[in-house]
């Protein structure tokens, strides 16, 4: 049974964006709570100081991951521009 | 491609479908307390003297915030039931422990009566009503899946059946004498609006029908861990109960009579006067007074969003006219208090338009 889906905005596409934005979102949350109660078991276990994990990064801590939250940026804004990564036909 | 969740998924676990539902659940009711209050608004300030669904309709389809809206409507709908951590799947994941909980072997003779060769109207199968895959009547899981459901139905209320249903049973006591001998619950489900009479009532004979084998078998189950010995629930078509005529004290329902087109509304309506007894009470509960355009068109909306496509036909019958040409008197259809507050000017959350149907079968 395949019928398909009702659509709301005026472009059809943007339906389908938000289901899968908010797929995304669901998938978010699910692993934030999971994070979440692995941190309070590790924390009661005595494995993990909870306080320094929610502690402000020092600029040493913030410059030793700089290049891995830079790449995840540009991999996120990539799109943005709007241009070709490889060359393709003229368009 | 149609993807296949539940069974074999690692990542489900209860506490992922916990959260998933949660965090839906959390998204409706900002949906419920505030998107749709602000929509409210605007639609309100934008209207001209005259303007019906329609005119309302018209000018909102292109509206951004409307757009937002109808959509979250359906697809939070459908991110409850539907998908990798809905409640099929995660109910799918356990369909073994759940259908052998639902057995009939231990159950006292009586409670529960089943028909294998009932044919399922062509209404009712049509459409997933809710957007509950499959629907409710064709998946040995699907009264638990239901259960579970129903219990987030109506985002401002809290989870427990009891509460909307036990009102109701405070109504139908107060038309009352005292107590009823014989109760007709029409398409009871899994039993969550039976439940309250069978409580009030022990001294009834409580029959509650339905044609969803699903829910009847978790119905009995529950009637039955409860020792609940007035009550046996009958798998039929409440349109054709079977039930003697001038036999029942009270006839109810509790969201049924949005779920037919308006011949089987009309069945129901003929089928209560049928098996009440003179002086005999109906109360059916149900979505019916729209007090202003507005409302009409949201909750005719809600009924294209959710999979129910009689919610709009239902509300545009004249109910009192159809009791009437039955017979009734005493007839009252009026907006019913679901929760405390629901009814107050100032609460200004989506609702559905609860109302009673009631009438007295002539003495």
């Amino acid at each position: 049974m395949t019928r398909p889906e009702q659509t709301f905005f005026d472009d059809p596409a943007l339906d389908r964006l938000y289901g899968t934005v908010w797929a995304l979102a669901t998938e978010v949350f699910v692993l934030r709570d999971r994070v979440t109660v692995l941190e309070e078991a590790l924390a009661e276990a005595g494995q993990i100081d909870l306080d320094a994990l929610r502690a402000e990064p020092s600029p040493e801590d913030l410059a030793a991951h700089a290049a891995d939250r830079r790449a995840f940026v540009d991999h996120l804004m990539t799109s943005l521009a709007g241009t070709q990564q490889s060359k393709g036909a003229p368009v | 491609m149609t993807p296949r969740f539940g069974q074999g998924d690692p990542g489900l676990s209860g506490r992922a479908f916990a959260a998933a539902q949660a965090f839906t659940l959390d998204a409706k009711l900002v949906w419920t307390r505030s998107l749709y209050p602000a929509l409210h608004r605007k639609i309100e300030d934008g209207l001209s003297p005259g303007d019906g669904v329609a005119e309302i309709r018209s000018r909102m389809a292109g509206d951004v915030d409307y757009q937002v809206f109808a959509w979250l409507e359906r697809h939070l709908q459908r991110f409850k039931y539907s998908g990798r951590y809905g409640l099929q799947a995660y109910h799918d994941a356990q369909r073994e422990t759940l259908e052998a909980g639902l057995t009939d072997a231990d159950l006292p003779e009586g409670l529960l009566s089943l028909d294998p060769d009932l044919e399922m109207p062509a209404y009712y199968t049509a459409v997933d009503i809710h957007q509950h895959p499959g629907g409710v009547w064709s998946d040995a899981i699907a009264g638990c899946v239901y259960e579970r459901g129903a219990r987030s139905t109506t985002p401002t209320m809290g989870v427990k059946h009891a509460d909307l249903h036990t009102r109701l049973t405070d109504y139908v006591d107060g038309l009352l004498d005292g107590p009823p001998a014989r109760l007709f619950d029409m398409a009871c489900g899994f039993g969550k609006s039976t439940g309250p009479f069978v409580e009030a009532y022990r001294e009834a004979e409580i029959v509650g029908m339905d044609l969803s084998e699903p829910c009847l078998r978790l119905a009995a189950r529950t009637a039955h861990e409860n020792q609940s010995r007035n009550v046996r629930y009958v798998q039929g078509d409440a349109r054709e109960s079977g039930l003697d005529p001038d036999s029942q004290d009270v006839v109810t329902s509790t969201m049924y009579l949005h779920e037919m087109p308006p011949s089987g509304v009309r069945a129901a309506l003929a089928e209560s006067y049928r098996v009440l007894k003179p002086g005999g009470r109906m109360v059916h509960l149900d979505f019916y007074h729209l007090p202003d355009p507005i409302a009409r068109f949201i909750h005719y909306g809600h009924g294209r969003c959710n999979n129910e496509p009689f919610m709009e036909p239902l509300a545009e019958m004249d109910l009192t006219a159809e009791l009437e040409a039955l017979g009734f008197r005493d007839i009252r259809i009026e907006p019913f208090e679901e929760a405390p507050g629901a009814l107050d000017p100032e609460n200004d959350a989506w609702r559905f338009p609860w109302t009673v149907v009631a009438a007295e079968k002539p003495a």
